[in-house]
């Protein structure tokens, strides 16, 4: 029986016991070697998706907008290391460790995660790549929590060497241990909001992204309600403050500190001032993406919480249901 | 669990005493309560080339996913490598490599880059997976094009490119899901050669689902039929086609006469366009026939072995070939398929 001879083959891992008298040694050879587990799959995933993220492996275009956004994000600080070199020790930073420039983080994230985001998910999910993953040795939430894994560090990477870069800058013209130790107490808060701003985004944009196959969609999907959210947000802090605030109440009125909770942004934004400064802030300031959180602080937390995990349980329902129809 | 211990289990399913690769029984799939995708089906799969024949719809795609341990059976058991499908699921997944269906490739990577990712995500360290993707890309037949990005390839080459991503993790078996879908006839024969010689040479045990009878009747060691969801047969093909060798005899006048004479000889001749089909029994069955020639003087114009296809066989029941296309066939293989097309009784 030819089946007995293809059993044999198969045990022997050997083409020629065929024994057909025909020479095919056109090498097929068995992989005797090492073969990784589980998580060092996910692990190679996650790099390969923190890869894509940036344009690496992808050509020359793709790199265009990563490494624009990232130099404008480094701006600000390589300029803020510039003028401390250039003013001897005498000059004082012009950008603080824990909200950076908000204005500048957000549009640079908002673009960020609109072009980027797609880039890990919708082509699977459009080109039906999805049934190959999961035919593999990995289980179905590996897929989602690698690339959510792998977004959360592009982000992080986006919003923390700037950091890393304004401390260094600052810290090579310092004088003495304690203004180091000063900056570097400083620095650590600083890392720590960046990587909710890196959470929240990184999972809002995934699950956004992961509603479609097709890229343009998704970056609309994520960049039109973020944009219009994050305006919405501005507009009823400004019209809240306008009509209710600082002359009449002597306090930002409830629809001017509430209103940062419709966009992440100033969600974030109103996270920072419930946990490091709510005094900063006088009622009469306008800034653009400064939220004013008011008397409402532990609520801008609350909101931050439940808006992370129903991002991440988003995702990894929606992960559920695709790509084994 | 580690994969060492994975191949190591493998290793003991693979010894002689229990030489099943895919082992089904009582497997029931159901979507809600009007769709049953598998209806009690029970079937062993030995090594060696399996063809898994139904129409669309006949429940092929869902046992592949139960067997990857994609989509759990609403009842029953099925196992790979004496591995359960629901449970170990993740193992089975080690040692086996999917080709599914449809289209499945990223079209702005190369056909390297593509299929070394896929050897990454099947466990293989990155040098390894580079290897094997070279090599595989190798096997089924492409060389400098695969430096190419994957949208620029025709579909035979895509289907190239899906069939080496299922190979590169060195899999034990392969389960390929309509694999010469969207194949010109010269496409389809080079998809079926390339099955045919990894089944044979690299000693990968392969089920290869398909609705195109003919060409499982070309590569294929055994064959399992399903429709609705229940097994029509199980068997081998060689069985198959021996069970069913018929002499077609042509003559140029007389053929009443000879129907008559054959038919006093016991042979059941059956008229066949111009000709009678005689089921072969043997040797004694040409004597017959010549002897019947001989003695009415007839003037023989053609005497040959006909190699039924599987078709023919299997050939659709008229109660039923109303609902389902005319290319596939649903009918009870026990039983005696009708005579006017010659298809000669299988049992």
């Amino acid at each position: 029986m030819s089946t007995d001879a293809h059993a044999a083959a198969g045990q022997l891992a050997s083409p020629a016991a065929d024994g057909g008298g025909v020479i095919h040694n056109i090498g097929y050879r068995r992989y005797e070697g090492e073969r990784l587990g589980r998580w060092q799959i996910v692990r190679a995933l996650t790099w390969h998706s923190l890869r894509a993220a940036f344009g690496i492996g992808r050509g020359a275009k793709a790199k265009i907008f990563p490494v624009l956004l990232f130099a404008l994000m480094c701006l600000p600080a390589v300029v803020n290391a510039v003028a401390l070199a250039t003013a001897n020790g005498g000059g004082q930073p012009i950008v603080n460790y824990d909200d950076y420039i908000p204005s500048l983080r957000t549009v640079a994230m908002l673009i960020f995660i609109a072009l980027e985001a797609p880039v890990l998910v919708s082509g699977d999910l459009r080109h039906h790549t999805l049934p190959l993953y999961f035919a593999r040795p990995i289980h179905r939430i590996d897929y989602p929590a690698a690339k959510l894994l792998a977004f959360f560090l592009a982000c992080l990477a986006m919003i923390e060497i700037p950091l890393l870069i304004l401390y260094l800058g600052i810290v090579s013209q310092s004088h003495g241990a304690s203004d180091v130790w000063a900056q570097t107490r400083q620095l650590g808060p600083g890392l720590l909001y960046g990587a909710a701003w890196a959470a929240l985004l990184a999972s809002i944009g995934l699950l956004l992204a992961s509603t479609t196959g097709k890229r343009v969609f998704a970056i609309c999907a994520i960049g039109i309600p973020l944009f219009l959210s994050w305006v919405l947000a501005n507009v009823l802090g400004h019209v809240g403050q306008q009509a209710f605030g600082p002359n009449g109440f002597g306090h930002p009125s409830a629809l001017a500190s509430l209103a940062g909770l419709i966009s992440p942004f100033t969600l974030l934004g109103g996270v920072l001032q419930w946990l490091r400064a709510p005094e900063l802030l006088g009622p009469d300031d306008h800034r653009i993406g400064i939220t004013i959180v008011g008397q409402y602080g532990s609520v801008y937390g609350v909101v931050f919480a439940v808006a992370l995990i129903a991002a991440i349980v988003g995702l990894v329902v929606r992960y559920r249901k695709v790509g084994v129809a | 669990m580690s994969a060492a211990s994975t191949t190591q289990a493998v290793d003991q399913h693979m010894q002689p005493a229990d030489k099943a690769v895919i082992q089904a029984s009582q497997l029931t799939k159901r979507y809600g309560a009007a769709i049953t995708a598998l209806d009690q089906l029970t079937v062993t799969v030995e090594p060696g080339i399996t063809g898994l024949i139904g129409a669309n719809g006949a429940g092929k795609s869902t046992l592949i996913k139960i067997l990857l341990g994609l989509l759990g059976p609403t009842s029953g058991h099925a196992a790979v490598f004496g591995l359960d499908c629901v449970t170990r699921g993740f193992e089975i997944r080690t040692i086996t490599g999917y080709m599914p269906e449809h289209d499945c490739l990223s079209p702005d990577v190369t056909a390297t880059e593509f299929v070394t990712h896929m050897g990454r995500m099947s466990g293989l360290p990155a040098t390894a997976a580079r290897e094997r993707a070279a090599d595989s890309l190798r096997h089924v037949g492409l060389y400098e094009e695969r430096y190419r990005q994957i949208g620029t390839y025709s579909t035979g080459m895509k289907q190239r490119v899906k069939l080496a991503q299922a190979l590169v993790g060195d899999p034990r078996l392969l389960l390929l899901d309509e694999p010469t879908n969207g194949l010109d006839p010269a496409g389809r024969s080079a998809m079926l050669d390339l099955i045919a010689r990894i089944g044979t040479e690299f000693g990968i045990s392969i089920l290869v689902a398909s609705h195109l009878l003919g060409e499982i009747e070309q590569i294929c060691d055994h064959l399992v039929a399903i429709d609705g969801g229940r097994l029509l047969r199980a068997d081998s093909v060689s069985s198959v086609t021996q069970a069913s060798a018929v002499l077609l005899v042509e003559v140029d006048e007389g053929l009443e006469e000879l129907q008559a004479e054959l038919g006093r000889r016991s042979l059941r001749p059956i008229p066949y366009q111009r000709g009678l089909l005689i089921q072969l029994a043997g040797d004694e069955t040409y004597d017959a026939i010549r002897d019947a020639i001989a003695d009415l003087g007839l003037p023989l114009s053609r005497l040959e072995q006909r190699r039924h296809r599987i078709e023919e066989l299997f050939r659709a029941d008229p109660t039923v070939s109303g609902e389902v296309g005319s290319d596939v066939w649903s009918a009870d293989a026990g039983q005696a398929p009708g005579l006017s097309t010659g298809a000669a009784s299988v049992n």
